[in-house]
């Protein structure tokens, strides 16, 4: 055991020793310990280097507050974590943490010369320093700021770990296990409410587990806990998660729960995931979140051994831990007071309690006495020195009128301040719940409340264990109640306490030259109070913008222990008091929380729904390559024999034009419209008249918005007088329902007709080739194939392979097409039965790619990539799919809207590259003067551009203004590299007159 | 995320479920024909954008399916109330009565 | 009659637990939507043979059929294979006397049935209602992660999803994750 570590005290598990190595040595510690806490009891103080100054940093808390000691922890391969606080991290055998911000190493660092450039690195640097010259930026700046900028490393190998979520509902949530939540959860424990209580820390107790002197109930704090947990975990309907932290709350009661569940173990179960969101919804809130810490504001209070009090405190008496031989204390607080007494209690030689008020409580400087601890009344702190360790504190008498006496130098290992607690409001504030400030006390207290919950004990600016319980207490059982629980608060009573009170300041006096001096505020973004001052005297006034300009409170702490210094020595710069300045906004989440526990469940193969065709594994096991099509993946094309995709694609499409294809069309919309009135509905919603269509027919739709823009098309098929089969785009089929539905059930509800998605229900084999109709002839029953029972667009139900089938003939290749529509079950099946029955003819299975080429060559548009929302039925060729005598459809007032009928709107038009080898990229603008200066004036822009293997050339759509006018005319394209001409041409490439649609093979 | 009370299922459920669909009280006119220009680009375009109480309409996609009315405050965020598509408006008094 | 490919055929999650917790495909059934005024429920559930629930959320079930009210004039129906072309008839029959819309959906759906007295839990992974509150016999729609399911509670811990079919394996893998976590305790 090292000399630091003291027997007899702390929590920890001194039967279960554990290894771990930092920055490469080895350590030991006990199960129960922080790495803050194992690394203190081996003597190490040093654990950083801060962010901007690279200074040597120690450890200043013993909480989830830590902005100081910062460490990279590795758990094995791709598990590396930058930015880990030492002081909530347990350790475990093999653990390996590594400090950071440091090169070569650090105790030697290169980058701590910025520390002896500080006047370059003032408040505001970015801003004034990297403005000129303006070649810079590239070169010399960006590249500076970029690796600078950062804490850390960023993981470079993808996490192998899973994450978890869960949603849960509960009539009481209370957030932190300290004495206040301990005796919340209690009380409604107790009602028989359904009750969560969280806390971040590894086991129940909050500041208790840092208690000694106190009994509750005449039991000493300890077993009074150690009752309270077993009751907890006895009653049924308590839910208790330890290693959570609650990072945000959100409307309506709603809070997320991160739960860490196996970063503690050195050896996790399999498949466990690390971590878990909770995303709780609670009847009531209780919020006994406690209070923070702060820090005192001199020269020289961040170095390594100079820390928290309370941390000192923790660490004496729950891990066990003597953060120095020869402490000296620094106060405006009682509390720190406690700290001495423990320490002296435990061995240390304290220096001296150095406090800036002149009036000490008589039981504190009796004790004092007592214990042979000298005592610096109305003293003031300096400085320190020690250049990775403290060793000694520079203290001066302050004069009832302010004058700062002659200092004094007393040596030190450690430094314990305190300048008073702050509570933790941040969870309240998540719920934009109004701030009050206490100016007497300092400190922002818990105002009017914008949801159901309550803060509790030092949370609510009540400290001590005494008024912990009582407030706590009543505020589990009035939740319980308000949550229709019957219960009763009961009281506590509690000895051993001392009564504390302390003072705030701004910066502590001293009589150096304060524009030199280091006195940092907030110490993980190297914010100086000179800094903040210095962002006054430039102008900024508010908080908001101070905060911007020096980036205090701005680090991944969000100023946990800065912030309320911060506004003070701001609100003192401004002149103002703290409340006009300001308090900057907490936001979630309250710790720096693993984008893992964010995205739960989703990632790898559960990152998104893929959607999958039922003829999807089909094209899996003959070797389709895929792409997304919104949610699906769908066959892109089937390359044989090592193919690449243009050969592939060419293959596929000389197929189709010469013989017979076969394409998955499952993905497309699907809407069946059922009722009376379903031709009425069809009238408003589409562009087209639909009243004439006769049963066993169908017809290609556009749908617009009500601005006039086309937003789907799709062929509609008229099965009976009530029925249609509606298909839409593969990706807009939800977004056309719901169109749908919005229409009918808010501005015609009297239209008698449902709508019933269907896209599912069938899957869709599309064959297209002169051959399709000899292939499907001997596999239909029950529909006469011949051209004049089942012309061009016509729709028919019968059987394929003994199976129910809708069979429609049309095209979107411009050959003859036929899609058989079956229920999804049987679509593999019936698939291989036709691609069987296709041999003789050749049948070539076709991806997307080919059926986008072939629609191409036929100037057959899609909806999203030709169109782009704002593109009429004229200006894409389609007017002539305009009931033209129809009275109203939606979006058609919009056609006459003045913009509408300008004559140099963008139309959709063929080009045909000058280069007939060149393929144009799909979105390269489109210039009419290639000699033009840059910026040049773009007219339009390609949509569509494919090889053709039909043509033996390349084509592509595009928009251009005033277009169809233009045909003939000469357009240029920049693309890298050189300029391309091409010729506007119309959009069908292949076979104008049709006759194609009904050839036979 | 909000809890939002469905007018149809006369439930309470997750914002989750619901999809967000513009202002309410929007009627298409009977016969957009006879509108003039500025008359139509006033119903397609201008919506009232308050700071304070909003009428909305939301849809619960992902339960009943139904398009309905909603009141809620642009400044809290919070509902202050929910009515089925097709109900008037609801009046100061109603509103009142809701909110309390 | 052709083989039919089941999205998630031959595959469960079995959780080994005190009580232990079973999600397996559910047997296939006839599937309808079953759109109409609810002023004619009466008939349609004449028709259908079973009464029709009147409250979104309702769920009635026979040894052999199911309804659930998903909607103010949409239910749910399911029924015995078998019974697909009776259902349809007997629908068509009623349609000249009231109007109204059957569609089948019998392929669009793959069931999926979750027992076990932590089936609450395991829901509750990617189901954000109370889906502990919710009444034994009801059912409704609802979302799990991004995939919309209708969700039926047929016992206390007897739970039934549907699902559409390309949206199966999503929730299959929640629900496999899920199943781990509670196999582990954690």
């Amino acid at each position: 055991m090292t000399s630091y570590r003291i027997s007899g005290r702390g929590r920890i598990d001194r039967s279960k020793p554990v290894s771990f190595t930092f920055n490469g040595a080895s350590y030991s510690g006990f199960q129960g310990d922080t790495l803050a806490s194992a690394l203190l009891a081996n003597g190490v103080h040093l654990v950083g280097r801060s962010f901007k100054y690279h200074r040597p940093r120690g450890i200043l808390s013993a909480g989830s507050e830590e902005p100081n000691a910062l460490v990279g922890t590795h758990r094995g391969a791709g598990r590396f974590e930058p930015n880990t606080r030492a002081t909530v991290l347990e350790i475990f055998d093999g653990l390996a943490a590594s400090s950071q911000n440091h090169w070569p190493s650090l105790k030697w660092d290169i980058g701590a010369v910025n520390d002896a450039l500080y006047m370059l690195f003032s408040a505001g640097f970015y801003y004034k320093t990297f403005m000129w010259p303006k070649s810079f930026w590239n070169k010399v700046y960006e590249p500076f700021i970029r690796s600078a900028a950062g804490l850390g490393v960023s993981p470079s190998a993808p996490d192998p770990d899973t994450y978890a979520s869960r949603f849960a509902h509960f009539d009481v949530l209370v957030v932190g296990a300290g004495p206040a939540g301990l005796a919340a959860a209690l009380e409604a424990g107790r009602s028989g409410a359904k009750v969560i209580l969280c806390d971040e820390q590894a086991e129940l107790g909050g500041s208790l587990l840092s208690e000694t002197d106190a009994s509750i109930d005449g039991r000493p704090g300890w077993e009074w806990l150690e009752a309270a947990t077993n009751e907890l975990a006895a009653l049924g309907n308590v839910t208790v998660l330890l290693r959570t932290t609650a990072i945000g709350y959100y409307h309506q009661n709603l809070l997320g729960l991160c739960q860490r569940l196996t970063d503690h173990l050195a050896n996790p179960p399999e498949g466990a995931p690390r971590e878990r969101m909770w995303k709780v919804r609670a009847r009531q809130v209780v919020l006994a979140q406690g209070a923070i810490e702060k820090p005192l504001v001199f020269a020289g209070n961040d170095r390594p051994g100079v820390m928290l009090a309370g941390a000192a405190r923790s660490y004496l008496n729950r891990y066990g831990v003597k953060v120095g031989h020869r402490p000296v204390v620094v106060t405006s607080h009682d509390s720190a007071w406690l700290a001495a007494f423990d320490l002296a209690q435990a061995g240390a030689k304290v220096g001296a309690i150095v406090d800036t008020r002149p009036e000490i409580g008589r039981h504190l400087k009796e004790r004092a006495a007592a214990l042979g601890i000298e005592v610096l009344a109305g003293w003031t702190v300096t400085g320190t020195s020690g250049r990775l360790r403290v060793s000694s504190v520079r203290t001066n008498p302050v004069s009832r009128s302010g004058v700062v006496g002659r200092a004094r130098v007393i040596a030190c290992d450690a430094l314990l301040m305190s300048g008073g607690w702050t509570p933790s409001l941040h969870l309240f504030s998540h719920t934009k719940g109004k701030l009050d400030w206490n100016e007497e006390r300092q400190m922002f207290l818990p105002g009017e409340q914008t949801e159901a919950c309550r803060c509790a004990g030092a949370g609510n600016g009540n400290f001590g264990l005494a008024a912990a319980l009582e407030e706590g207490a009543k505020a589990g059982a009035a939740a319980a109640a308000d949550a229709g629980f019957k219960t009763e608060a009961r009281s506590y009573a509690v000895e051993g306490e001392i009564a504390l009170a302390g003072v705030s300041h701004r910066e502590l006096p001293t009589d150096r030259n304060t524009s030199r001096a280091k006195a940092f505020v907030d110490f993980q973004n190297d914010v100086t109070a000179k800094d903040i001052r210095l962002a006054v005297r430039e102008g900024f006034k508010s908080i908001e913008h101070i905060k911007r300009y020096t980036t205090t409170g701005m680090a991944t702490d969000q100023g946990k222990t800065s912030n309320i210094n911060g506004l003070a020595i701001a609100s003192d710069a401004v002149g103002k008091a703290a409340p006009s300045v300001g308090l900057t906004t907490f936001r979630p989440p309250y710790t720096p929380t693993s984008f893992g526990a964010f995205t739960g469940y989703n990632r790898g193969a559960l990152f998104d729904v893929t959607r999958k065709t039922p003829i999807d594994a089909w094209a899996e096991e003959n070797g389709a390559v895929f792409e997304p099509v919104s949610l699906w993946r769908r066959a892109w094309y089937f390359p044989r024999n090592g193919e690449d995709m243009r050969a592939a694609v060419a293959r596929e499409c000389n197929a189709v034009r010469e013989s017979l294809g076969m394409f998955d069309a499952s993905t497309l919309g699907k809407i069946e419209i059922v009722g009376p009135d379903a031709a009425e509905f069809l009238n408003r919603m589409y562009t087209n008249p639909w009243s004439k269509l006769a049963p066993g027919r169908c017809r290609y739709g556009v749908l617009l918005g009500e601005d006039g823009f086309i937003r789907d098309d799709g062929v509609i098929g008229r099965l009976t007088s009530d029925r249609f089969h509606v298909t839409t785009t593969t990706g807009g089929a939800a977004r056309v329902l719901a169109m749908m539905e919005d229409y009918l059930q808010t501005e015609w509800p009297d239209l008698k007709v449902w709508l019933t998605s269907t896209t599912e229900q069938w899957a869709v084999i599309a064959l297209n080739g002169p051959n399709a109709r000899k292939l499907l002839e001997p596999l239909i029953e029950g529909i006469d194939l011949s051209e004049e029972a089942f012309p061009h667009m016509s729709v028919a139900e019968g059987r394929i392979c003994g199976v129910p089938t809708r069979l429609f003939r049309m095209s979107f290749t411009g050959e003859r097409g036929y899609e058989v529509n079956v229920p999804a079950r049987y679509g593999r099946a019936v698939w291989e039965k036709i691609y069987e029955a296709g041999q003789q003819y050749g049948i070539t299975p076709y991806g997307t790619e080919t059926m986008h080429v072939l629609r191409a060559e036929k100037g057959y548009i899609i909806v999203g990539q030709d169109t782009d929302g704002t593109l009429t039925p004229d200006d894409a060729g389609l007017g002539w799919a305009i009931g033209k005598n129809k009275p109203d459809f939606v979006g058609k007032r919009s056609l006459s809207r003045p913009d509408m009928l300008k004559g140099n709107r963008k139309q959709l038009v063929g080009l045909l590259t000058a280069d007939p080898n060149t393929v144009l990229e799909e979105g390269a603008q489109i210039v009419l003067d290639p000699n033009q200066s840059v910026p040049m004036r773009m007219v339009g822009h390609v949509t569509s551009s494919y090889w053709s293997a039909t043509l033996g050339r390349s084509i592509a759509l595009a928009v251009i203004e005033g277009g169809r006018a233009r045909q003939g005319e000469t357009v240029h394209i920049p693309m890298p590299g050189r300029m391309h001409a091409a010729n506007i041409v119309g959009t069908v490439f292949y076979d104008p007159e049709n006759k194609c649609l009904s050839a036979l093979g | 995320m909000l809890l939002i009370r469905c007018p149809y299922c006369e439930a309470e459920r997750p914002e989750l479920e619901f999809t967000y669909a513009g202002e309410a009280h929007i009627a298409r006119p009977a016969e957009p024909s006879k509108l003039t220009d500025e008359q139509w680009r006033d119903y397609l375009f201008i919506r009232s954008n308050p700071r304070g109480i909003h009428f909305e309409r939301w849809r619960h996609q992902h339960g009943c399916a139904r398009f309905f009315n909603a009141v809620r405050d642009t400044v809290t965020d919070k509902f202050v109330m929910t009515y089925k598509a097709g109900l008037p408006r609801p009046s100061l008094s109603e509103l009142e009565n809701a909110r309390s | 009659m052709l083989h039919q490919h089941h999205p998630l055929v031959g595959r469960e999650i079995a959780v080994n637990t005190a009580v232990p917790l079973v999600i397996r495909p559910a047997a296939d059934t006839a599937r309808f939507s079953l759109r109409i005024d609810p002023a004619e429920l009466a008939k349609a559930s004449e028709v259908f043979g079973l009464q029709l629930p009147a409250k979104i959320g309702g769920l009635s079930r026979s040894a052999e059929k199911r309804a659930v009210c998903l909607g103010p004039d949409e239910w749910y129906l399911t029924a015995p294979l078998t019974e697909q072309a009776a259902v349809e008839g007997a629908f068509a029959e009623l349609y000249a006397e009231v109007i109204h819309s059957l569609v089948d959906v019998g392929h669009r759906e793959v069931g999926i049935e979750i027992e076990g007295s932590d089936s609450v839990l395991a829901l509750q992974s990617a189901v954000p209602f109370d889906v502990g509150a919710m009444p034994v016999g009801s059912g409704c729609r609802t979302i799990f992660d991004r995939a919309q399911i209708i969700l039926l509670r047929e016992t206390q811990h007897r739970f039934h999803i549907e699902v559409w079919r390309s949206f199966a394996d999503h929730v299959w893998g929640i629900l496999q994750a899920a199943g781990r976590e509670i196999e582990l305790g954690i």
